[in-house]
């Protein structure tokens, strides 16, 4: 037997609401609602009588239609007979009208108009822009201070970092290297060897490696990889206190935790690069041997011709840059972080997605840059 | 005399949200210091803006009468004058309990390393946990970790020593040692003690003042020794969160 509720109009005065049956959440039960309507549109009500016939067993759903029912009396000033409440919903009842209503405003809840979403998302970027950079300034004092000298990282820590960030990379950079230059190969030769030019794949594979690949890639993987890992270590921190602990051990937070992070990466990347671009290469070569009669010497000296070494540099100079993005990025979201478990995942996710977007973008800006120098 | 610390007229606020208002006591010298109330009534904000970390105005928090504001930015402030520990301890995972407890000493001190090392296992044997100086916080239980914690907090044996709910999650012997230890601290170095709590057994046994922040009407509304405020206070949310405390003393 599922729940019932019967609502009978004694007179046009009062009301009998029946209550019976099982109340549980498993089984079906009549909602609230239908009967405030009913109660609502009674004008000349005054009185609502509430009877427990055959009441079999309740549970919290009993408890939350008579607190509707009750609800909706109160505030049309109905009086309400609760004798026949059994017992223990009477309490359950009051233990929840008893629980304070914490006086928070509910400003800050309601829905937005236009206007305010328009201001309030305009406010967001311009803090977050007012953040970064106040981070960046902080970040660049202490990177100034280190090279003049006056900051010194803890070098146990910092031979941790770099060894994570270069040694550990190594294998996730050999094999998504490998497999972008085997895949720049294979498209290459399809086309290339239409015209019978399947030499000019070791050029498209050499050029594309050394100078844009090579450094966007290594700086994805290091943006999913190590940016993350950066966000998601100090966030932990943040969570747990120990960014407080340092703070108030007297520890600069950017020369303690960001700055070996900042320049192990710095460092790092483009060691990463060169290898990622040689790598590159290696798989071009692999995908050019299998598909044509290209032989290895051949395809070696046709790379060394086509690659000069300003596209090396070009290479090197967007890695460092990137390098600095991705570890600024995490460490600077990780610091953002909020004081839960969700926050740790938010922040991270947002280091990688904003690393990513600005590696993007500034390779962007230095492909402009350096095709009107020339380079 | 002036007080160790000084809080004048201090709101405490979170976006638009008030925490707490007019918030205005002293804390003297020696004292042990208990801030109280309900959870969620703002300790723990307390507790970040007495350490400076919540931007506060000027003229609102004085360390030996001077702003907080001119203090926090002395070096030797947060090192020398005053150590905290966290709710859980707060170690920094990627370091030995040892080093956790030596980086202090290695920053602000002249001493050399074997000096750092006695001391570190000083510190460590009087919070019980000697022999565990080469463990990470991740290899020793939440209990010990809050009493490594407090091993860092004294590294540099500070003047004031706050603390954020030291008994949260410690057994009830844990817990006892943890206050004879702190008492035991004011006593032999003479410390200033605050303490963020709602573990109505340490209020009893260890404090000698008391504020409690009321989350209704947003400000202190009691102040004076555990006991003071439990016999004398008018407040009924004040003798509601003592009164449980007397019945489990007697009980």
């Amino acid at each position: 037997m599922t729940g019932i509720a019967e609502l009978k109009l004694e007179n046009e005065n009062i009301a009998i609401i029946s209550i019976a049956g099982t109340w549980n959440i498993y089984e079906n039960h009549p909602h609230a609602e239908e009967f405030i309507d009913t109660i609502l549109s009674k004008p000349s009500l005054q009185k609502v009588d509430l009877k427990f016939v055959d009441l079999k067993s309740w549970d919290c759903v009993l408890i939350n239609f008579l607190i509707h029912i009750l609800n909706a009396c109160e505030s049309k000033n109905l009086t309400v007979n609760i004798d026949n409440i059994p017992t223990g919903i009477r309490r359950l009842i009051e233990l929840s009208k008893s629980s304070p209503v914490r006086n928070i405003s509910s400003t800050s809840r309601k829905k937005p108009t236009i206007l305010e979403f328009i201001g309030s998302v305009g406010l967001l970027i311009f803090l977050s822009l007012r953040t970064f950079l106040d981070f960046m300034e902080k970040l660049w004092v202490g990177i100034i201070s280190f090279i003049g000298g006056k900051v010194k990282i803890r070098s146990q820590e910092f031979a941790v970092v770099l060894q994570e960030v270069g040694v550990k990379a190594l294998p996730i950079v050999f094999l998504i290297s490998f497999l972008v230059g085997l895949i720049i190969a294979f498209v290459s030769i399809l086309q290339l060897s239409q015209f019978g030019a399947n030499i000019y794949v070791a050029n498209l594979v050499g050029i594309s490696m050394m100078r844009e690949m090579g450094c966007i890639m290594t700086g994805i993987i290091m943006s999913g990889r190590t940016g993350a890992a950066f966000a998601a270590t100090i966030g932990t921190m943040v969570v747990n206190d120990e960014v407080d602990a340092l703070q108030t051990a007297g520890f600069s937070t950017i020369n303690f935790l960001v700055l070996p992070r900042v320049i192990a990466l710095t460092l790092m990347m483009p060691l990463l690069y060169i290898f990622s671009a040689f790598i590159g290469i290696f798989g071009g070569l692999c995908a050019a041997m299998f598909t044509t009669d290209l032989t290895v010497v051949r395809y070696c000296t046709q790379t060394a011709n086509a690659v000069h070494l300003n596209d090396f540099f070009v290479g090197i100079i967007k890695s460092c840059f990137f390098g600095f993005l991705v570890a600024a990025t995490g460490c600077q979201k990780g610091l953002q972080c909020k004081r839960s478990a969700e926050d740790v995942g938010l922040t991270t996710t947002t280091a990688v997605v904003t690393s990513i977007v600005a590696i993007i973008i500034m390779d962007a800006i230095f492909a402009i840059v350096f095709s009107l120098f020339g380079i | 005399m002036v007080p160790k610390i000084s809080v004048k007229n201090l709101n405490m606020a979170y976006d638009k949200y008030m925490v707490m208002r007019n918030l205005s006591f002293d804390v003297q010298q020696g004292e042990i210091f208990l801030i109280i109330g309900q959870s969620g009534c703002g300790k723990s904000t307390l507790l970040k803006y007495l350490l400076g970390l919540r931007r506060v105005n000027h003229q609102k928090i004085f360390y030996d009468g001077r702003d907080i504001n001119s203090v926090i930015n002395v070096p030797s402030f947060y090192g020398e004058k005053i150590g905290v520990l966290y709710q859980g301890g707060a170690l920094w995972s990627s370091m030995t309990l040892a080093e956790n407890v030596a980086l202090p000493l290695e920053t602000y001190t002249p001493l050399g390393r074997e000096e750092i090392e006695e001391i570190v296992t000083l510190k460590l044997s009087l919070v019980g946990l000697k022999g565990f100086e080469n463990f990470y916080p991740s290899q020793i239980s939440g209990g010990m970790q809050k009493r490594a914690g407090l091993a860092r907090a004294i590294a540099l044996d500070p003047e004031i020593l706050f603390f954020d709910e030291p008994s949260a999650g410690l057994d009830s012997v844990s817990a006892k040692r943890l206050d004879d230890l702190i008492l035991e601290l004011k006593e032999s170095l003479g410390i200033t003690v605050v303490i963020v709590t709602h573990d109505l057994a340490s209020i009893f046994a260890i404090g000698t003042r008391a504020i409690y922040l009321d989350v209704e009407s947003k400000t202190i509304t009691a102040m004076g020794t555990p006991h003071e405020l439990l016999m004398s206070s008018n407040d009924k949310n004040v003798i509601a969160f003592l009164s449980r405390g007397t019945k489990i003393a007697q009980g």
